[in-house]
């Protein structure tokens, strides 16, 4: 178990103790699991983040990375949603990194919507919960804010359709509470409840209530959409009690409950239980000045190497303390990585 | 009645061929748009593409089919032949094809048929930008009025109705793609209706023998592969290191990595540099012993020829073995083996050729040229009728 994970999350940085976490938690995959000792044949130890060993997080779309410890119970998969066709990322979770997982992402998300308990509304159709042994990286978001919840309601009848949206469920939904939590995908959130024609009796039953809408997935779609942010979180709270907050967060699959909302002053934090580096992508160097991919760390993943990612978000630390208050570690989420087709030939 | 003729002679008698145009005029306007593409590379090619396709339209290149086909030009004589050309050659090129769209629109242009393209509907189309280069930047010659006349590219998706009119109107079908998109234009055919090539999903190696490696070996062997990676039908996906050990392979490997800045003097886009930490990586994992060449332009691994390969653009494995083993392990859909023998006039390389499936030997510098014969057919030879003459 992590000390770190009893402290407040965006308290006063112990990169010592992190590193410690950090370079028990990559001997112990080393020696469990086999393909990532294959990986980093030559990792002793590191004197500082930067020299710990990653994987590149395209890597768990080819591979299933696994590691074997005492008292290690793998129970599930994690699946990515993938886009345009692509593989999707499986990360095999365990018992004892779920539970990590869990109070981390229950700690971060406290931080930004508060503790208090109130339904929680999601963005997706209840199916995604119910296939055995397999998780969408959609449904763990989502049940990331269950300990805040005092019910889920589902509000899609079908999760890849946004205008399947259950208008009749939302307005008996309203009527029981003032506040509540809604969890969408930015796009489904957006196309689902921001952009929709919503009835008037649930406009009318919205009206001063107060919500906190936490939504992750990207903002690539969005601006496909042409939607900007100001638009986008004026949209979903126009009419709504003043308290109420849009919380867009970056996450991994491949780095299950480490999430990174965007804080009032436009930029995202670092938990004390994990790290953020950005290097350049053609020499793997740290770099603080300048742009690059975002490599993204944390103590909690125990059952497999997904503890230390390469992604291919571009980022870049930003120096300095923020008005917001929360000290330690921020950064600057840049986007994906630009991408374009390979030209081959009759195989294409 | 008015066709211009050009004979030809060879040792099969004498062959009159009438195109449209002069074939020796044709072939001096495209050396000539040369000079034009010099001056500007259209969007969408790299330099290397660009390069590639100026070498192409050297005269002599061009003027090879005529001579492989018909023999050398004569001034006249009594033809055993006529030959003239079929009429429609339509060709499908799939999305995110490479140089070969514009270089078989080149060859096909010297056949003087009237040729339909099709284009992928999903993706920069070099064919169409290269057509477009020619015909704005060709002076008013019989080729550009071909090009305006007697060509024309349609991009649409799958299911248009064109693709019917397509089919019907054809006296030559040329499908690059896969198996199943070559056998739906060619099974829509109506029967006994012109004649149809396949050029279906192929992949390439390269065949080096130990002290045959030499840095000039290296240098078109950086050249070929890193073009298209694996992704190019005849770009190498392994290198067999013909009766070489695995220090020598790796050394082989050390050298290309020295060579590589010198050969390639540009930073590959920031998402190669990702994929191939990432391939870097995924060979690790498999047991490959995998480095990276400057930049993060490529991933060169060695390892044994029964290591799993990955799938990955720009990784390259160099594999020890003897020629016997390279030769089993080849796949079925083996397109091009590029070559570097200390003797390639020795015949047992030839016998070995004729007991496997591939389509080219070539040394490794040429593994992309495309020509008139391709994946064993000769197609460009098809696209002309032939007429028995008995003057």
């Amino acid at each position: 178990m992590s000390e770190l994970l009893d402290r407040p999350p965006y308290s006063a940085r112990d990169d010592n103790a992190f590193l410690a976490e950090m370079q028990r938690l990559t001997r112990h995959h080393l020696e469990g699991c086999p393909a990532y000792a294959r990986i980093w044949p030559k990792w002793k130890c590191a004197g500082t983040a930067e020299e710990l060993p990653f994987l590149h997080v395209d890597l768990f779309k080819r591979l299933e990375f696994r590691t074997v410890a005492a008292g290690l119970v793998h129970e599930r998969t994690l699946r990515s949603s993938s886009t345009s066709g692509s593989a999707a990322s499986q990360i095999v979770l365990d018992n004892l990194s779920s539970r990590l997982q869990a109070r981390s992402a229950l700690a971060i998300l406290t931080d930004m919507v508060g503790d208090r308990q109130r339904p929680l509304l999601v963005l997706d159709d209840a199916l995604s919960l119910r296939q055995r042994g397999v998780v969408s990286a959609r449904a763990a978001a989502a049940m990331s804010l269950r300990p805040l919840a005092t019910g889920i309601h589902f509000l899609l009848r079908d999760a890849n359709d946004p205008a399947s949206l259950k208008w009749d469920l939302l307005a008996e939904v309203l009527a029981s509470s003032e506040e509540f939590l809604v969890y969408g995908f930015s796009s489904i959130l957006w196309l689902a409840w921001g952009a929709a024609a919503a009835p008037e009796d649930v406009r009318a039953k919205l009206r001063g209530k107060r919500i906190h809408f936490v939504h992750s997935g990207g903002w690539k779609k969005m601006e496909a959409l042409r939607v900007d942010r100001a638009r986008f979180d004026d949209a979903l709270t126009r009419d709504l009690h003043p308290a109420s907050r849009v919380v867009d967060y970056y996450g991994l699959v491949e780095q299950v409950g480490v999430v990174y909302p965007l804080c009032e002053h436009g930029v995202r934090h670092v938990p004390v239980w994990a790290d953020v580096l950005v290097r350049d992508p053609y020499t793997l160097r740290v770099v603080e000045d300048q742009s690059g991919q975002i490599q993204s760390m944390n103590v909690l993943a125990h059952g497999a190497p997904y503890h230390s990612v390469l992604s291919e978000d571009m980022g870049r630390i930003v120096p300095g303390g923020c008005a917001c208050g929360r000290s330690g570690k921020r950064f600057e989420l840049l986007g994906r990585m630009p991408h374009a087709a390979l030209r081959g030939c009759a195989n294409v | 009645m008015c066709e211009p003729l050009s004979f030809f002679e060879s040792a099969s008698g004498c062959t009159a061929l009438a195109l449209p145009f002069l074939e020796r005029q044709i072939v001096a306007e495209w050396g000539a748009l040369r000079g034009a593409m010099r001056r500007t590379v259209p969007t969408g090619f790299s330099r290397d593409e660009w390069a590639y396709l100026m070498a192409f339209l050297a005269p002599e290149n061009l003027h090879a089919p005529f001579v492989e086909a018909f023999g050398q030009p004569v001034e006249g004589g009594r033809p055993s032949r006529l030959v003239r050309p079929r009429g429609v050659v339509a060709v499908w090129l799939p999305n995110n094809v490479s140089l070969l769209g514009p270089l078989t629109l080149i060859l096909l242009t010297l056949t003087g048929n009237r040729i339909l393209l099709k284009a992928g509907s999903r993706s920069d189309d070099l064919t169409g930008a290269f057509l477009a280069f020619a015909r704005e930047h060709l002076p008013a010659c019989p080729l550009r009025s071909h090009l305006e006349q007697y060509v024309h590219l349609e991009v649409f998706a799958h299911g248009d109705e064109r693709q019917a009119r397509m089919i019907e109107q054809a006296d030559v079908r040329i499908v690059f793609g896969s198996g199943s998109a070559a056998a739906a234009v060619h099974g829509a055919a109506a029967p006994l209706r012109g004649t149809g090539f396949s050029f279906i999903d192929r992949q390439s190696q390269a065949w080096i023998e130990a002290g045959a490696d030499t840095g000039e070996v290296l240098s078109h062997l950086i050249r070929v592969f890193a073009i298209y990676g694996q992704a190019g039908c005849t770009s190498p996906r392994r290198v067999v290191l013909l009766n070489g050990t695995r220090p020598q392979a790796e050394d082989l490997r050390s050298r290309m990595l020295e060579l590589w800045p010198q050969v390639l003097r540009f930073q590959p886009p920031v998402h190669v540099a990702s994929a191939n930490t990432m391939a870097l990586q995924w060979a690790a994992a498999l047991g490959w012993d995998a480095a990276a060449a400057i930049h993060r332009h490529a991933v060169i691994a060695v390892g044994d020829l029964s290591l799993e390969t990955i799938d990955a653009p720009m990784f390259l494995p160099i594999c020890p073995a003897t020629p016997e083993e390279a030769a089993r392990q080849l796949p079925d859909n083996i397109q091009t083996l590029g070559h570097a023998f200390l003797d390639p006039a020795d015949p047992r390389w030839l016998r070995l050729a004729a007991a496997t499936p591939i389509k080219r030997l070539v040394p490794i510098a040429r593994m992309h040229h495309f020509g008139p014969l391709w994946d064993g057919q000769r197609f460009w030879r098809q696209c002309f009728e032939e007429i028995e003459v008995q003057l």
